[in-house]
């Protein structure tokens, strides 16, 4: 809660005048009683309507005053809620920007998307509220009672012994209803999952006759929620009535004590009347607690998300050495592992490798094996736990991002960027010449489709355009890649969905510019002509060498040639 | 070749609606209120007295500021019929009954929308259980989802306090309009003057928030689409060291996010006030025209006590004036949520159509289609005139293009779905006369995306057959090829697996559902091969306990990659809903057909 203070203390001066202007409503709202208790007595009372039109034409001014302040403080107040807002995202944003690969997992993208958006909202909502109708019900109340110990002292202590009764009623019931609510969740939660399983599964569940199981099952949950529910709900709806019925006593109270006061002489009728009206008002005023009890809590949870995001070490900030010149290429794993935070093993063990400047690298292993987290480590998108990696001989750590100008990766899912394909293909080199452009997507065998595309180049793509087939994604990315002029090149199986002979010439292509290549990939067929096969099991180095030597020594790599051969159908 | 992926439904989460939003569509509202008021069940007769107590509690509501303004005219000494502690005692009776109605009406109104809520939950589950597979094909699924979800929710949440509400925001509205003209139509009048001002305020407002809460939320969206881009593209974004262009992007959603935002927020802030405003008026009114009366007629016509009361029946006049808009559209929306559940219940159950005889003793496997035919829609056939025959113990291979009807043959022979001519005999016997349920006992499925449940490993695979002892999942599992790996994860076979199965990859998925199958001991076996995203080396794995399933029973295998059913007792090839060609691998292969075509594009791909 203390950082949205903090970025609401740049808007300080709208702040201000917002809660300033509501200052003012309020108070119109507090003297009213008091005029009007001037009207009864000495307007109506001693019969003198000027002193009724005076000060009827005052409340009536007021009214319009207040009217205007409340108008005003509504720019004011949005100002402040949006401005609060606008902040708070771009902080979150440009902090998630400087993210690590690895430490953006941290953090799920669902999650992340929701604390920029819903929970931005959320906050902006209760700041907004908090500045118009919020701070008003304990000021009311604070207010009012001040003004009733002006108007009559003894009266006016009746209504203040009511109001720790009221606040300690209404928290305790607020937050016990709270805890059952969260309960109440919960159990929705778990209702809404288990029709969703059988929803997802309902073939399984026919199959497997599981139906009066999931029926069993479904009961109980549904039992636990009704349960839960009500009373959570009870709990919530129990306040109001023993809150009015506290008020009303106090009512009577001032009734009965102002009826012997003013038989005493001690007060006129219209100061009774004036803290009888302020006695409803405080009473309504209690009725919006619940309310503000509520957003309050739940926009203490937003705003602690949010400041997880905003607080986070932005562990890859975007700054760069300025090592130039081309790199070679060469390539040196020594004992590289890799842990992932809260993992207990290992997802690269003990890892070593030797490339040469221009080798071509191919990668085979299961999935989840560790072939991306080794790809990832090359272009220093992941750092290694423990080990060295030196490219052209100078360690990693000592290149820092600058390799990224030097090593680019395909990723399998070739990925796209709402734009044209131009913008796609220049994505990363904004000085890219027509020539280049066309001369890489040729290079990634595209050209023809985009010729055949009626805007061509200039054809958009991604979630507002045409939409591409797996293969023309793939090889979007890889026109991407080689438009870096890359010295590394990393493809995670990234020619997986091309046919063979679209396949054959972008290889053809990319081993013509000379640059170091891995390539993970399932097909033997696609790396068996590499320099060097890493076969990877569970993290850890099992095969080294080309193709010959694998085949004559390595178990594991016969088998899936042998089931590849087979696949092949010779 | 990939079969059509299904597409996983989503919870449409449609619970805020921008303020003042048109009212939602309703067909019969009658006729679901009826339904509605039948879930009541036993509880109708306390929901009638739930009404009464509405009724009662809004007069005690309204007799509260009335009894104090005789209090106050009783103390100055203008009106002294009554004793003035007699009034006190009678405020305190109406004020502690006002509490005891109010805590009752509540107390017995969540008693009876929960339980009412609890049916219908359990009808309409049970009811979706037992509806025909087909069904959640016709209907999205995220939609049946959104129904038994969201739409009942909102059925709870309006029973539980809108109907009460709304109740008494009419009763309130129309006694205090009563009383109001009973003790001063003039007055009461001149209070009124300010509805029109209200209607018309509302108005002008409601026009401008509509078009920037309608702007705000495009601009949401527009900034949702650009953020899941950035984070799924995060990688991408390092890589090409675009960081910063990224930050610019945001930069300009954001302010103009900001912007609508604004406007949307000033307007809406305007509600309030324009309401305050005007119950002020009528305060001013009141007081300042109340008390000339007072004076000009000498108080025969307005007392002060008549003042002091109208004013706190303005301020309860106002309120529900706008309370009664909001809560009107929250029950009609509630209406149709419900609605929308009872078009589910509507639809007819399996079972009804299903009162057959049960199958009984083993099955052997033979299965025979003749002149099977099936469609969806009347158009298009899916299936047309299909017949084959497979002896107990072989195994079928279906191939063909997507959408050719490979699933279809399946679902027939799942009891699934129903065939449109034709018959389908298992073991000689026709099987549109036995209980499907009966049927299904004796199949057991591996499909292409394997389900896993929210529960342990164990429970998962123990899913195949409830009454599987720990040592038969196990011994399961090792056929599938499953053990190893689940040694491997952190609590072994307790290991509790979130979200479908996030965590172990597809392959090992794969593994799970075969060790599932395994277990159930079918006597047909039915599996949707695969898919292209499982390596090599997992492949293998699957394949071999594959082999260890099938074996000594009928199987149907949907095959996406020939090479894996070349050892097929029978190859069925489909073509746009009928059997082209029939036989085994070498006799398609010679026949040089559809086959052998396939075939050999399958073979370049992966040369």
């Amino acid at each position: 809660m203390r950082n949205v203070f903090r970025y609401a203390n740049i808007y300080q001066k709208s702040m201000v005048i917002a809660i300033s202007l509501m200052v003012i409503e309020l108070i119109v709202e507090l003297v009213q009683p008091v005029i009007m208790s001037k009207i009864v007595d000495e307007g109506i009372v001693a019969e003198d309507m000027s002193v009724i039109y005076g000060y009827g034409a005052i409340l009536l001014g007021m009214t319009l005053f207040a009217f205007a302040a409340g108008i005003a403080s509504s720019f004011f107040a949005a100002q402040v809620s949006q401005g609060v807002g606008h902040d708070m995202r771009q902080d979150m944003f440009r902090n998630i920007q400087m993210f690590s690969v690895m430490k953006i997992q941290q953090f799920a993208t669902s999650t992340l998307l929701t604390r920029l958006t819903n929970d931005v909202t959320q906050v902006q909502g209760l700041l907004f509220a908090f500045m118009r109708i919020m701070l008003r019900a304990p000021l009311f109340i604070i207010f009012g009672i001040v003004i009733s110990f002006t108007i009559n002292i003894p009266l006016a202590f009746i209504l203040l012994s009511t109001v720790p009764v009221l606040f300690i009623i209404m928290i305790f019931f607020m937050l016990k209803g709270m805890r059952l609510f969260r309960f109440v969740q919960e159990k929705m939660d778990r209702l809404n999952h288990i029709i969703r399983e059988n929803l997802l599964a309902i073939k399984l569940v026919k199959v497997f006759h599981r139906i009066g199981f999931e029926k069993k099952r479904f009961i109980q949950v549904n039992t636990d929620v009704m349960n839960v529910n009500k009373k959570a709900l009870w709990v919530m709806e129990i306040v109001m009535p023993i809150v009015h019925l506290v008020m009303n006593g106090a009512i009577i109270g001032l009734l009965w004590f102002g009826a012997i006061q003013l038989e005493t002489g001690a007060h006129q009728a219209g100061e009774l009347v004036a803290i009888l009206n302020y006695a409803t008002r405080i009473l309504a005023s209690f009725g919006v607690f619940s309310f503000l009890i509520m957003n309050l809590s739940r926009g203490r949870a937003s705003a602690g998300r949010i400041d997880e995001v905003i607080s986070a070490h932005p562990d890859d900030d975007a700054t760069f050495k300025s090592i130039q010149g081309r790199l070679q290429g060469a390539v040196t794993f020594s004992e590289v592992d890799v842990q992932y935070p809260h993992a207990n093993s290992f997802a690269l063990e003990k890892v070593s490798f030797d490339v040469r400047p221009g080798q071509k690298v191919g990668i085979l292993g299961e999935t989840g094996a560790g072939k991306t987290s080794l790809l990832h480590l090359v272009p220093y998108l992941y750092s290694p736990t423990n080990g060295t990696i030196q490219i052209d001989g100078t360690s990693i750590e000592d290149w820092g991002n600058d390799i990224r100008r030097h090593v680019t990766l395909v990723p399998q899912e070739g990925f796209l960027f709402s734009g044209t394909i131009r913008e796609n293909i220049a994505w990363g080199n904004e000085h890219l010449s027509e020539e280049q452009m066309i001369q890489v997507a040729k290079e990634a065998q595209l050209h023809d489709f985009i010729e055949s595309l009626s805007d061509q180049y200039d054809t958009f793509v991604g979630q507002r355009g045409v939409n591409l087939s797996g293969g023309q994604k793939q090889r979007l990315s890889i026109a991407r890649a080689l438009a870096g002029h890359p010295s590394i090149l990393l493809l995670d199986d990234s020619t997986s969905a091309l046919d063979a002979d679209t396949e054959k010439n972008v290889l053809q292509a990319i081993r013509q510019r000379a640059c170091t290549t891995f390539i993970v990939s399932q097909k033997v067929s696609s790396i068996m002509d590499a320099d060097m096969i890493l076969l990877i099991e569970n993290g850890k180095l099992v095969g080294k060498g080309n193709h010959t030597e694998l085949l004559q020594s390595n178990p594991l790599y016969q088998a899936i040639w042998r089931s590849q051969q087979k696949e092949g159908g010779k | 070749m990939v079969d059509s992926k299904k597409q996983r439904p989503s919870i449409q989460t449609s619970r805020h609606h921008p303020p003042m939003e048109k009212s939602p569509k309703v067909k019969n509202v009658t006729g679901t209120l009826r339904r509605i008021w039948g879930y009541m069940e036993s509880n109708q007769k306390r929901f009638l007295l739930v009404l009464f107590f509405v009724f009662l509690s809004s007069i005690l509501a309204l007799l509260g500021p009335y009894l104090i303004g005789i209090a106050v005219d009783t103390i100055t000494g203008e009106v002294s019929s009554i004793h003035f502690t007699t009034i006190l005692w009678m405020l305190a009776f109406v004020f502690l009954f006002h509490s005891i109605t109010l805590a009752l009406q509540n107390y017995w109104m969540i008693g009876i929308a929960q339980q009412t809520v609890y049916r219908m939950r359990k009808d309409s589950f049970s009811h979706v259980l037992d509806l025909p597979v087909i069904q959640f094909e016709r209907t999205q699924s995220g939609d049946v989802m959104s129904r038994l979800t969201n739409d009942i929710e909102n059925v709870s949440r309006t029973l539980n306090t809108a109907v009460i509400q709304l109740s008494t925001s009419l009763l309130t509205l129309i006694g205090t309009l009563c009383v109001m003209f009973w003790l001063s139509p003039l007055l009461t009048w001149m209070t009124l003057t300010i509805v029109p001002l209200m209607y018309f305020g509302m108005k002008w407002i409601t026009k401008r928030t509509r078009v920037y809460f309608k702007e705000q939320q495009k601009e949401l969206g527009e900034m949702n689409g650009f953020i899941e881009e950035s984070l799924s593209g995060h990688a991408m974004v390092k890589l090409f060291h675009q960081e910063q262009r990224m930050i610019d992007t945001f930069a300009q959603h954001n302010r103009r996010l900001q912007k609508v935002g604004y406007w949307a927020q000033v307007y809406s802030g305007f509600i309030p006030k324009v309401m305050n405003t005007l119950n002020n008026f009528s305060f001013a009114i009141i007081v300042g025209i109340g008390g000339w009366l007072a004076i000009a007629t000498n108080a025969s016509t307005v007392s002060i006590g008549v003042i002091v009361t109208f004013t706190t029946y303005a301020r309860q006049f106002t309120r529900p004036l706008n309370d009664i808009a909001n809560q009107f559209n929250t029950i009609l929306s509630a209406i149709a949520g419900a609605e929308r559940v009872f078009q589910i219940m509507d639809q007819e159950k399996e079972e009804v159509i299903d009162q057959r005889k049960e199958w009984l003793g083993e099955m052997k496997g033979d299965v025979r289609f003749q002149e099977v035919s099936f469609s969806y829609t009347e158009e298009e056939k899916v299936l047309n005139r299909v017949s084959f025959h497979v002896q107990s113990g072989e195994m079928v291979a279906i191939v063909g293009p997507t959408g050719a009807g490979k699933t279809t043959i399946v679902s027939l022979l799942a009891q699934f779905y129903e065939a449109d001519q034709g018959e389908i005999f298992i073991d000689g016997v026709d099987t549109s006369t036995i209980q499907k349920q009966t049927i299904r006992k004796q199949l057991g499925m591996v499909l292409q995306d394997a389900y896993l449940f929210e529960t342990t490993i164990r429970e998962n695979i123990r899913y195949g057959n409830i009454d599987a002892s720990d040592q038969q999942v196990e011994e399961a599992a090792q056929l599938a090829n499953a053990h190893a790996f689940i040694e491997q994860l952190p609590h072994q076979y307790d290991t509790l697996l979130e979200g479908n199965g996030q965590g172990i990859s597809q392959g090992q998925r794969q593994l799970l559902a075969i060790a599932r199958a395994v277990l159930a001991d079918p006597a047909i076996l039915i599996l949707d091969e695969a898919t292209s995203s499982i390596d090599t080396i997992t492949e293998m794995k699957i394949n071999e306990a594959l082999g260890r399933l099938m074996k000594g029973r009928t199987s149907f295998v949907i095959a996406h990659r020939l090479h894996t059913i070349q050892n097929a007792d029978q190859i069925l090839m489909l073509r746009n809903g009928e059997i082209i060609e029939q036989g085994t691998h070498t006799e398609l292969v010679q026949r040089n057909g559809y086959y052998r075509h396939l075939l050999t594009t399958q073979q370049m791909m992966f040369e």
